[in-house]
């Protein structure tokens, strides 16, 4: 998984205005260093190694490395009929992942943050699927959906189909409900405690009012959330970029190249092919695709925020 | 965690936590004094008894003995050429030779073999032996049995609908009518693993055209677009679509053996398959292999094809190579293995106990006195009256395409593409 | 929009319009983390019934379940069983055999391997992300906004992106096959999230608790431990929580990074067991139960800690 969130949008705000009182002295680097020095090497140094990879012909086995120019990307932006249809394989899951989770967390983090005690009841079993591996849950939804165990066997008096995995019309979304599955409960605890800090009077305030409950919802509810909203899309967005793990054990390793998203496509071209050059060209799409999300996701909150902002005044 | 009072604390914590990591790290590396050979295997199939005959060794030779470790098919295939590649390959290399010992072999990454095996040359199955011989010098040895794909079928089935099984290809569509007519799926295809459907793509082409229709593929790069593959393509996904195949082939996984099972359970009446599934299903399923119903056959005669009937497809063995890479002291355990131990006559014994055909010369009498003498005469016949053994096609090419075959196939087989595409694509990731 | 208009009045710096203290005026340890978990103050979103929501509450709780109950029951079944019997009901012979093979298949080893590498990953992340977010709010030099620019450039950046030169880089360094090889990148790239959690934290310490400790003439470490650890506690829950759940459940690195059995992590070992046991599906699923027990544990004994703590941070 590998989420990634961003809140620079609040960021941005508070250091603009922290930053006119600064101290006189702050710490010294060494404070620094060591996370410095642990991320620069193991992260931007194979950063640039990608790059430089992507211009190479390099075969481990042989021995051997040569310099082929944009030769690597001609052929995964060219010939290569899978980038493409990685590429759109891709936008369908971030956009079906986005779609499935975003409500669905929204909305159970509401029912979650309620008083009754039942509801907390069922708050602690939805954090179960936060327990298991992503491997576990490849495995245990690759038995249940198996044309031979599981829920075709059990359930084969229902006009269920059975080839939930290999039928290319089914197992993309398959694979959007399964991961759904797997980050839902987190993005709705984030929900939930996104709905405790809204303060109560202002519910008061609209009961008396006479508001509805959909009033209510939309209202006070949506908009106290917005930040809540802001972190759980980016964690949700970025993170459907990395979804490799759960996809290549769910498909058994040799996955059917219709839900061969990019983090796969790269990971066959680079482990199964080991041609390094073209998966490292995915690489860079990859890193490409991400910084560009993440840049426009803190564009499209900053400038929700400004809206706000000026609504408040 | 949070709460350590001093500077000190916390640079202590970050030390234990590094001591802590190092002390495990410990076994990663290897210890050091002389003899630490090690040999990756695969899971099922006849491998089990692999590791009977390392374990064997080992209690024989326990300054010499040897580490195994055993793999699932892709997974190895995986690793192992990332192993190589790094460096860190196990002392005894497994490949199914091909493409990829090739590769090795160019990396200067196996040593020669040819003094320490005069004598396992002299045994074995010349056509066998010689896959592993490059310009006159052995790289490669076979290790276990000889791996020809056969057709398996489900005998109660066919008394079922009442027809016999079919030794032509017009007999095969006249059965695909017929057990769809009843319900019964004529083949099991573990089409989620790809690699089952190249046995496909394999006989329809050398029924069709013969064996020099891949050859001049493989050897003179000629182009995809031939005859006989579009026309073996072509039937694979007509086999898809008319109920050839089972209509949740693309699902089935051979890993999990669940083609073998559909044929054991009575759903699917045939399935094609490597010579090692007999010794899966006897294992795995012993009901069905003791009911009399299990029937085996070769692949049927395309009736206007050019192509020797005779020819089989499958693996001829899995080889060991020794790498170049492993210090002088594992080598020298590894080539003492080799040598000493290699088809030893309790390892044939067990071999030919579970069902597996070892590639030696003169082992007939020792067959007919087996369990599995029927299977086991059938498979000794097709190897040796085979006019021509074809290495399965994913190991024949070199390493760097080999994916790029099984990602088409499995486009084939999804129906994503046209045979024609197929050859496009293939002469595009070859350079062809 | 009235109300909602209102409440921006009251707080007009809309990044904090999320702050749950700043109604209560103080800044406080316990920030944060009080007012999410325990509970002490939540409030009462509505007064009358949450249909949409109860029902979907009710459905959700059945799409969780019904995976779970199905592989908890079939890891109790033999494969006999399993074939011959209705898969969605318990089986009247449960049998314990599935689980002894797994533990029999050095299950304890790979645990331990999990343990350790979840551990100092999570130790190192967590010390040099609270020092890097120290130095990154007080520094008065261009560098510390400069180094957080480059450290979120890291949350951006898909980690499988980078795997290739990183195998290459481990390699190189004679790490591969090793914990160290699983370690040290994942403290890597759990820094920037880390950093950026923490950061939050520390920028609302009020400059005058800075101060006031200089005054005191205490030095940099002095105020890292016993100003900025404090009051980033609910921070650091959340990336300890976080980072190790991500670290325990990961299969990237693991897969790429390491092959040998010594140094075989349970994410890992479930991939191995699945091609070890083949066709045998429930002891396969008695594999996938046992790696769950740990967290299972640690969640019973420790829920309230864990589902604030995790929260916390993100809330900011």
């Amino acid at each position: 998984m590998t989420a990634t969130p961003k809140v620079q949008a609040a960021d941005a705000t508070r250091s603009g205005q922290r930053s006119v009182k600064v101290s006189r002295q702050g710490p010294s680097f060494i404070m620094a260093l060591p996370a410095v020095a642990l991320f620069g090497f193991f992260a931007l140094v194979p950063l640039v190694g990608v790059v430089v990879i992507s211009f190479l012909e390099w075969n481990t086995v042989r021995g051997s490395i040569e310099w082929v120019g944009t030769s690597n990307w001609e052929f995964v932006l060219g010939d290569r009929d899978f980038t493409w249809r990685a590429l759109q394989l891709t936008v369908m899951f971030v956009i079906g992942s986005y779609l499935f989770q975003a409500p669905v967390a929204l909305l159970l983090g509401v029912f979650m943050a309620g008083q009754q005690k039942y509801r907390a009841v069922l708050s602690v079993l939805y954090f179960l699927p936060l327990l298991f591996s992503s491997v576990a849950v490849g495995l245990t939804f690759q038995s249940l959906l198996s044309p031979n165990y599981g829920i075709s066997a059990a359930l084969d008096f229902l006009p269920l189909p059975n080839d939930w995995l290999s039928n290319p019309d089914l197992v993309m979304w398959v694979m959007i409900f399964v991961v759904g599955w797997c980050f839902i409960p987190f993005h709705a605890l984030l929900y939930q405690a996104g709905v405790r800090q809204i303060p109560e009077t202002m519910y008061e305030a609209a009961t008396i009012d006479g508001a509805g409950r959909m009033r209510q919802f939309f209202s006070i509810t949506l908009p106290q959330l917005r930040y809540t909203i802001i972190t759980s899309s980016t964690l949700m967005l970025v993170g459907s970029l990395t979804y490799f793990d759960l996809i290549y054990v769910l498909t058994g390793g040799s996955p059917a190249n219709a839900v061969r998203i990019l983090p796969l496509d790269m990971y066959i071209e680079g482990f199964s092919s080991h041609n390094l050059g073209n998966a490292s060209v995915i690489a860079v799409l990859l890193v490409t695709i991400g910084l560009t999300m993440s840049l426009l996701l803190n564009k499209l909150s900053g400038s929700t925020k400004m809206e706000s902002d000026k609504a408040g005044a | 965690m949070a709460r350590t009072p001093s500077p000190t604390a916390c640079i202590a914590t970050l030390s234990a936590a590094s001591l802590l990591a190092l002390t495990a790290c410990g076994n990663g590396g290897g210890d050091g004094d002389g003899g630490d050979a090690s040999a990756w295997i695969l899971t099922g199939g006849g491998w089990p008894q692999i590791e009977d005959d390392f374990e064997r060794w080992n209690e024989e030779n326990p300054d010499q003995a040897i580490s195994v470790e055993a793999y699932e098919n892709d997974a190895y295939k995986e690793q192992i050429r990332t192993a190589v590649g790094a460096g860190e390959a196990p002392t005894l290399i497994m490949s199914w030779t091909g493409g990829a010992l090739l590769e090795y072999l160019e990396g200067e990454r196996i040593i020669p073999l040819t003094e320490h095996t005069a004598e396992l040359e002299d045994r074995i199955h010349d056509s066998v032996f010689q896959n592993g011989v490059i310009d006159g010098e052995t790289y490669a040895v076979p290790l276990n049995d000889v791996q020809p794909v056969v057709l398996y079928y489900n005998q109660e089935l066919f008394d079922e609908v009442g027809i016999e099984v079919p030794q032509t290809w017009s007999e095969v569509e006249e059965a695909i009518d017929v057990f769809n007519d009843n319900d019964i799926a004529p083949f099991s295809l573990a089409g989620g693993s790809v690699w089952p459907a190249l046995m496909w793509l394999q006989y329809l082409t050398d029924r069709h055209g013969g064996e020099e229709q891949f050859t001049s593929i493989i050897e003179d790069g000629a182009s995809w677009n031939n005859e006989s593959v579009l026309f073996a393509l072509e039937t694979i996904q007509e086999l898809g679509v008319n109920g050839g195949f089972i209509d949740t082939y693309q699902s089935i996984s051979a890993a999990q053996n669940e083609d073998a099972q559909l044929l054991a359970d009575g759903q699917a009446a045939m399935l094609l398959q490597g010579s090692w599934v007999y010794a899966t299903v006897n294992d795995d399923f012993p009901e069905f292999a003791e009911s009399g119903n299990f029937g085996f056959t070769t692949f049927p005669v395309l009736e206007d094809g050019q192509g020797d009937p005779s020819n089989i497809v499958g693996n001829p063995a899995n080889y060991w190579s020794v790498s170049a890479d492993a210090d002088e002291a594992s080598q020298e355990d590894a080539l003492a293995y080799l040598s000493e131990h290699l088809y030893n006559d309790e390892t044939v014994q067990n071999m030919l106990d579970a069902g597996s055909l070892p590639p030696l010369e003169g082992i007939e009498d020792q067959i007919a006195e087996t369990e599995d003498a029927d299977f086991l005469e059938f498979a000794n016949e097709l190897v040796s009256e085979a006019n021509h053994f074809q290495l399965s096609w994913d190991q024949a090419v070199m390493p760097e395409h080999e994916q790029a075959l099984m990602d088409n196939l499995s486009d084939i087989l999804s129906g994503n593409i046209t045979p024609e595409e197929f050859a496009e694509n293939m002469d595009a990731a070859t350079g062809v | 929009m009235t109300h909602a208009a209102s409440t921006e009045t009251r707080h007009p710096d809309a990044g904090r319009a999320l702050d749950p203290t700043q109604p209560d005026g103080g800044v406080e340890g316990t920030k944060g983390f009080g007012s999410t978990g325990r509970g002490t103050k939540p409030v009462k979103p509505y007064q009358s019934r949450n249909v949409i929501g109860g029902v979907l509450g009710w459905v959700w709780l059945g799409v969780i379940i019904l995976p779970i109950y199905f592989i908890v029951i079939t890891s109790f079944r033999t494969r006999q069983d399993l074939a011959s019997n209705n898969q969605l009901v318990p089986t009247t012979e449960p049998t314990l055999t599935n689980f002894q093979r797994v533990i029999e298949n050095d299950f304890f080893h790979f645990f331990t391997n999990s343990v350790i590498v979840t551990l100092s990953t999570v130790t190192v992340v967590l010390a040099v992300s609270v020092m890097a977010a120290y130095y990154i709010t007080r520094s008065t030099s261009w560098g510390g906004s400069r180094i957080f620019q480059l450290i979120l450039l890291g949350i951006a950046i898909p980690v499988q992106a980078t795997i290739i030169p990183v195998y290459y880089l481990i390699q190189f360094l004679g790490l591969y096959d090793s914990l160290w090889a699983l370690i040290l990148p994942q403290i890597a790239f759990a820094i920037p999230l880390s950093v950026l959690i923490i950061v939050n934290f520390v920028r609302d310490i009020p400059n005058e608790l800075f101060e006031s400790m200089r005054v005191d003439g205490a030095g940099e470490w002095t105020i890292l431990t016993s100003l900025v650890l404090p009051m980033a506690k609910p921070a650091l829950m959340t990336v300890g929580i976080y980072q190790a759940l991500q670290v325990w459940n990961g299969f990237l690195f693991p897969l790429v990074l390491t092959q040998s059995r010594d140094v075989r992590v349970l994410p890992l070992s479930l991939w191995e067991y699945q091609g070890q046991f083949g066709v045998d599906v429930p002891a396969t699923l008695a594999a996938v139960v046992l790696s769950a027990v740990p967290l299972l544990v640690a969640y019973i004994f420790a829920r309230r800690y864990i589902v604030a703590g995790l929260t916390a941070g993100f809330s900011k």
